[in-house]
């Protein structure tokens, strides 16, 4: 059985998905399991040019940053077409292609108070392996 | 241009999220388990080939899918993730384009929002793989074209007459290899297309085709190095055989010298023609070293000189008190896939030296692994002393 790809979009013109990946399990409150469409998971937040970002969710708050796939994935659609004789010969179907995601690797925060946005200033200076060469200099 | 408009929506707002700026993740209106999306992780450089419609996944039902490119074979392997992977659609894209939210979402102000269609666990990666063409030997071997198939003639296609045979549709549909890896696993079983499937001859009837052109070659004085196919097949055809054979005769034996002139000349190749009648002895089982040699020499063609090396690969020597015997013993019949194939070997000898064993392995190829690492993989290696022939067994 053959099974062939196909692509409407051609090279270059292939749409871009998104990904918003992040640990465990996003679980709606009981009464919300019946009227997911439409309803608002969390807020995604850039607080400064760099590709660093917030998700608040609920009382939540996961800090990441969207980082480049290291090989790209093609969304595939499965498709059935009717064929005269055997029922129905598949295909795939390439819908979209993806390149970035943004990850949210560590475990949430609890936000107790609304946390203000703290100054990164403070982080750049530490940096792995630099004091001692500073020093011997 | 980089930040999205108000009230954006899809994997672009996601993508242009401007500094300073926030946008709501939320569920798709049509959000839901859509089983039929996929995500397939692949190189670079296999992108051109899936976006232009050179790939296809192979297999039969029972079979682990393949994926194939025009010239390489890829095994597929589900990698799940406990990570929620949430998938944002492009906002215009046709399957999903949702209408936009009337009046009904309006106490939210146009805020920008990327929707999620689907919440994904995992999705599939390519590891590149040998072509699994043992199956290809098998089928063919269903029904090997012989000569009482030619007697009986061009018969109609009706469906009994198929049975056992295979055209190039069959084979693609059957054998989990790429196009140019089954064309290529044709080539070295040697096999032709007649009418339309492709067939292994029978070795005695490829034994009598040769030897009548070896026999016209004498009489009409042709060199074995310069043969002219218009003149080479209408003899044979002359003499009974079908066109398509003589010409695959030339093929399996010979090689053009030139490309460009009409009417193609061709020589033949001393090694196969040698190999050809040594199994042809040996077809009666194992001979005395001496015998087999004098015998050899005999039926080679004048002019060809059959030496031992030659037949590495397709005999196994053992010393017998002071004499040597030999015995068919071709790589081709083995299993390519390594378990198997060492298995086999150290069944037929429990410890090998590496001369022998190289004729039985060379053609092996598994990808991300050095011949080194198969012999690792697969056998012991000892060495009774630091200047002896190292001595392969079964780990």
């Amino acid at each position: 059985m053959e099974i062939r790809v196909r692509c409407n979009c051609g090279e270059g013109s292939c749409e871009e998905w998104g990904i918003v990946e992040l640990q465990g399990v996003v679980e709606p409150q009981p009464g919300f399991h019946d009227s997911l469409p439409n309803l608002h998971i969390g807020t995604l937040c850039r607080p400064s040019s760099q590709e660093l970002y917030t998700f608040t969710v609920g009382y939540h708050e996961l800090t990441g940053s969207k980082v480049p796939l290291k090989k790209p994935m093609v969304v595939l659609k499965k498709v059935k077409h009717p064929d005269g004789e055997s029922g129905c010969k598949v295909e795939l179907q390439v819908v979209g292609v993806i390149r970035h995601k943004i990850l949210f690797k560590n475990r949430p925060k609890a936000l107790i108070s609304k946390p203000q946005i703290t100054s990164r200033e403070r982080q750049k200076p530490i940096m792995l392996g630099s004091s001692p060469s500073n020093q011997s200099a | 241009m980089e930040s999205p408009q108000p009230g954006s929506r899809g994997a672009e707002a996601l993508k242009h999220i401007a500094p300073g700026s926030s946008i709501s993740v939320a569920y798709h209106p049509l959000f839901g388990p859509y089983d039929d999306l996929l995500l397939l992780e692949l190189d670079e450089k296999l992108l051109p080939d899936v976006l232009h419609e050179r790939v296809v996944l192979r297999g039969q039902p029972d079979e682990d899918a393949v994926l194939c490119t025009p010239s390489k074979t890829y095994a597929m392997k589900f990698v799940g993730t406990s990570n929620s992977v949430l998938l944002v659609p492009p906002a215009n894209h046709s399957e999903f384009c949702e209408n936009p939210q009337k009046n009904d979402s309006n106490n939210e102000e146009e805020k920008v929002v990327a929707p999620v269609i689907k919440v994904v666990f995992g999705n599939m990666e390519l590891i590149e793989a040998a072509p699994r063409l043992d199956k290809l030997k098998s089928f063919l071997s269903e029904k090997p074209y012989n000569f009482d198939e030619y007697d009986v003639g061009n018969v109609e296609d009706n469906q009994e007459s198929r049975i056992g045979l295979y055209n190039w549709n069959d084979l693609v549909g059957n054998i989990q290899a790429s196009d140019e890896e089954l064309r290529s696993g044709l080539q070295a079983l040697s096999a032709v297309e007649i009418n339309g499937y492709w067939r292994l001859v029978d070795g005695s009837y490829m034994d009598m085709i040769l030897g009548m052109l070896l026999k016209n070659s004498v009489l009409n004085d042709w060199s074995l190095n310069a043969l002219n196919e218009d003149e080479v097949v209408s003899t044979l055809e002359s003499d009974g055989f079908p066109g398509v054979l003589a010409r695959h005769c030339l093929n399996v034996y010979g090689t053009k010298v030139n490309e460009s002139m009409p009417g193609y000349v061709w020589k033949l190749d001393e090694k196969r023609v040698c190999i050809h009648f040594a199994k042809e002895i040996l077809k009666g089982g194992k001979r005395k070293l001496e015998r087999f040699m004098d015998e050899w020499r005999q039926k080679v063609p004048d002019g060809m000189q059959p030496t031992f090396d030659l037949v590495e690969g397709e005999v196994l020597t053992e010393r017998v008190g002071v004499e040597t015997w030999i015995r068919p013993f071709s790589v081709a019949s083995l299993p390519s896939t390594p378990a198997d194939r060492f298995s086999i070997l150290f069944r037929e000898r429990p410890k090998w030296e590496w001369k022998d064993l190289q004729p039985y392995i060379r053609d092996l190829k598994v990808p991300g692994l050095s011949s080194e690492g198969l012999l690792l993989k697969y056998t012991r290696r000892t060495q009774p002393s630091p200047d002896a022939e190292p001595v392969f067994s079964a780990r």
